[in-house]
């Protein structure tokens, strides 16, 4: 089965004893996992200054890595977006950008991230909020982050109602929440969880808002296979979540 | 991989779904190689601070499954330590004759508390092995109740004859290993919040493969997630085989 890794990410977190990937090793390791597709976006993006050196380095490590998809990080909150941007879309593999509101400072709301969503619709781009890289309570000691509220992505959507948009790192909770207000939203499956999660989340979620995502290297890789894969779903329930509805959002 | 699960909680009135819905937890333990799980109860079901009735109606449910699920679900006794030496005795006697073998906190008290003597001191008269939920949880300043890694160590400490397993690795983190290592007395289970990666390594390589045992915190949490948190880890076979099995097999003298 394929499968397509909606959150992955080169470079460093400083703050947990886990792997500080390139792009060739992140390749590797998915593909050790039987994951040969991923949206793979920089760490080094997270705590810098302006995100725009991680963006380069991203896109020069992954040019001519076949299923390492770039996604550049942007902070609507600097001066410099459009700019950003406007860079990042030289590179023709750039299709889609990736938010982090709670680490950079800024909310949804903001009126950048609207003009920012009217730019995404002029070049038909696809917009990834990450909701959270980690979870809050473990958070470095010094840092005082929370989730990006729920409300502020459902204000946003329908603010957007045409934007295609994907939420990475919801809470199961909040993943059945807005997916069921908002058919259009793909969900990725990085922090939903319950026993059974598959056929808890599909119980009241369409197959079709559900995407894999493995979450490397925060998270075990494996365990986000387990998820899907040791689930009661048919092959093509887990063909559709292991990469087809990520294919169809993407466009691929 | 046989595979025994020390942290669960079948019957939760955040699932909805009572009884059937324990069934269907231990019906998907079943298929993913769990021969045996731990019990711990519905233990926020009335609050951080059940009242002495409430707490029997928890350990009641844990009892309904052990008679259910005979040699295959291991009763631990849940126990509200503010209650009072009296009722945490009486409970205490109760979940023995019953087949208890072990006593679980939660949030009720911090584990440093004096309130915990009693409990601990029934402990040692009885065998039973102490579960302790505990986090890292300075940061968000609820340590009056929530009883962090440091605590835990205190506990250990001043029963150094008690057996105590600190709930909730990814929770506790580095800094949770670090406090109960020098505490013999301490095994730490290897549930809690999403499955972070490089901390099973890192306790192996603190503590020692003998003092970590799977745990799922299942329904909270996928089987499927939690067994991956060893078997998707860089730990050699035989490492995993103890955490999943042979250390909880040994601590609770399952056959």
């Amino acid at each position: 089965m394929k499968y397509f890794d909606a959150s992955s990410w080169i470079g460093r977190w400083p703050f947990a004893f886990c792997d500080a990937h390139t792009a060739k090793s992140l390749r590797v390791h998915l593909r050790r996992h039987g994951i040969t597709a991923a949206l793979v976006s920089p760490l080094d993006a997270v705590f810098a200054p302006e995100p725009g050196p991680a963006n380069r380095d991203l896109l020069r490590q992954t040019r001519g890595m076949a299923g390492i998809v770039p996604v550049p990080v942007i902070n609507p909150g600097l001066a410099n977006w459009w700019e950003e941007v406007a860079i990042c879309g030289a590179d023709p593999r750039v299709r889609a950008v990736r938010l982090l509101p709670n680490y950079h400072g800024y909310r949804l709301g903001l009126r950048a991230v609207d003009e920012l969503m009217d730019e995404l619709a002029v070049r038909g781009w696809r917009l990834i909020v990450q909701m959270q890289l980690i979870d809050q309570r473990h958070e470095y000691h010094a840092l005082n982050l929370k989730p990006v509220p729920a409300d502020d992505l459902a204000a946003l959507l329908r603010r957007h109602p045409g934007q295609k948009v994907l939420a990475s790192g919801l809470l199961r909770p909040d993943l059945v929440k807005l997916a069921l207000r908002f058919p259009r939203l793909l969900c990725d499956l990085s922090f939903a969880e319950w026993f059974d999660t598959m056929e808890n989340l599909t119980a009241k979620v369409p197959v079709r808002q559900l995407a894999f995502a493995s979450h490397t290297p925060l998270l075990i890789t494996a365990a986000a296979r387990a998820k899907l894969d040791l689930s009661t779903f048919s092959v093509a329930q887990k063909r559709a979540v292991a990469a087809g509805n990520l294919e169809r959002w993407w466009g691929r | 991989m046989r595979i025994i699960d020390v942290h669960t909680h079948p019957i939760l009135r955040d699932d909805r779904r009572g009884w059937s819905g324990a069934q269907e937890l231990i019906t998907r333990a079943r298929a993913h190689g769990i021969r045996h799980l731990v019990v711990l109860g519905d233990v926020l079901a009335y609050g951080r601070s059940p009242t002495e009735e409430q707490i029997r109606k928890i350990n009641d449910d844990t009892y309904r499954l052990m008679r259910a699920y005979p040699g295959e679900v291991t009763g631990f006794c849940h126990l509200n330590p503010t209650l009072g030496e009296k009722a945490v005795r009486q409970e205490t006697e109760r979940g023995v004759a019953r087949g208890f073998r072990g006593l679980k906190l939660e949030i009720a008290n911090n584990a440093r508390d004096a309130c915990m003597r009693p409990l601990m001191a029934a402990a040692r008269e009885h065998g039973l092995v102490v579960l302790q939920h505990a986090w890292s949880m300075t940061k968000i300043r609820q340590r009056s109740f929530h009883t962090d890694p440091e605590d835990v160590a205190t506990l250990a400490r001043r029963f150094p004859d008690v057996r105590i397993i600190m709930a909730h690795l990814t929770g506790c983190g580095p800094r949770g290993v670090l406090a109960v290592k020098e505490c013999p007395n301490v095994w730490v289970d290897t549930s809690g919040a999403a499955p972070e990666a490089g901390i099973v390594e890192y306790a192996v390589a603190q503590l020692g493969a003998e003092r970590i045992l799977y745990g799922s915190d299942a329904p909270i949490r996928d089987f499927g997630v939690a067994i991956a948190r060893l078997t998707g880890s860089r730990l050699d076979a035989a490492t995993k085989r103890k955490i999943l099995h042979d250390n909880a097999r040994s601590l609770l003298q399952l056959p």
